[in-house]
């Protein structure tokens, strides 16, 4: 019986959340992907750069997220963890982002679409989130595309 | 030689990136990247959620992989210089495979005072299957 999607969440906005980057979890965060460019990971380095501190390796910002909002979207979408694979993943950035730093994060849904691919039939839902530093400013924008398989 | 500067007036199209790669891909190293992301997916840790979800066990988060091919850009264009990264996810890694990140120059224009450089990028495993395709935008510095 294949799972029946709420495609009713198409544009729905999430309460935004803030988040601060922190110098030891960015630097883990890196080690764990074996990216040990001295720029994500050595302070020295970080100081005497332009920057004038380390900064997040490009992917960081896949750690921004809300306490629960995967498991509580997943509810509302009609499914569960099992059932999801990541499709898409896009990260455009205006600048580099340092530790200390903190940052509001707006999401919503762009879109929430099925099709038949060669394992089955899937639905889609795309997300974008804003990224935005305290000054107001946009830093980056998440564009992210999840795949259920119904 | 690893983080070089590279000048966008030395950037031809058609370059091509030095490839990188990654892996074997171990269970150890989808743990530490669940601890360092927070994606903490079952399906990306136990093998027997991972078959009963139909998934045949485990296999990478695809994030993981995402690194590994931003890594195989900034390797080369230099830290702090990714504009743009986006990829689409077109195989599983499973423990064991490795990645080799690949890329090339697919367009240069110059605006603003910065040289921009598009990047057509892509991921295989060890059977020369695509496991991403993507494409990247870096800002390069100019000799003047």
């Amino acid at each position: 019986m294949p799972t029946e999607i709420n495609k009713a969440l198409k544009g729905k906005e999430f309460p935004p959340f803030v988040v601060t980057v922190e110098r030891g979890q960015m630097k883990a965060f890196a080690r764990a992907i074996g990216d040990l460019n001295p720029n994500y990971l050595d302070d020295a380095v970080g100081q005497a750069s332009e920057w004038g501190d380390v900064i997040a390796p490009p992917t960081f910002m896949t750690t921004f997220r809300a306490d629960g909002e995967t498991g509580a979207l997943l509810r509302e979408l009609g499914t569960d963890i099992s059932r999801v694979l990541h499709g898409e993943q896009e990260f455009e950035m205006y600048r580099p982002i340092r530790p200390g730093e903190t940052f509001t994060c707006r999401s919503r849904i762009t879109d929430v679409y099925e099709k038949t691919g060669r394992t089955g039939p899937m639905a889609f839902v795309a997300r974008e989130t804003a990224v935005t530093d305290r000054a107001g400013e946009i830093v980056a924008v998440i564009r992210h595309i999840t795949v259920i398989r119904l | 030689m690893k983080y070089a500067k590279v000048y966008f007036d030395d950037v031809k199209v058609g370059d091509a990136l030095p490839p990188l790669t990654k892996g074997p891909i171990q269970q150890i190293q989808l743990t530490r990247y669940a601890g360092a992301s927070g994606d903490f997916n079952p399906i990306h840790q136990d093998d027997e959620f991972a078959k009963a979800a139909g998934m045949g066990g485990v296999f990478a988060h695809g994030m993981l992989s995402m690194g590994f091919v931003a890594q195989s850009v900034t390797d080369w264009a230099g830290a702090g210089t990714v504009r743009k990264v986006g990829v689409r996810f077109a195989g599983l890694v499973r423990l064991k495979d490795t990645v080799t990140c690949k890329g090339r120059v697919v367009g240069a224009t110059r605006k603003d005072g910065a040289g921009l450089v598009d990047l057509e990028l892509w991921a295989e495993n060890q059977r020369g299957e695509k496991v991403v395709t993507g494409k990247a935008t870096v800002a390069l510095p100019t000799r003047g």
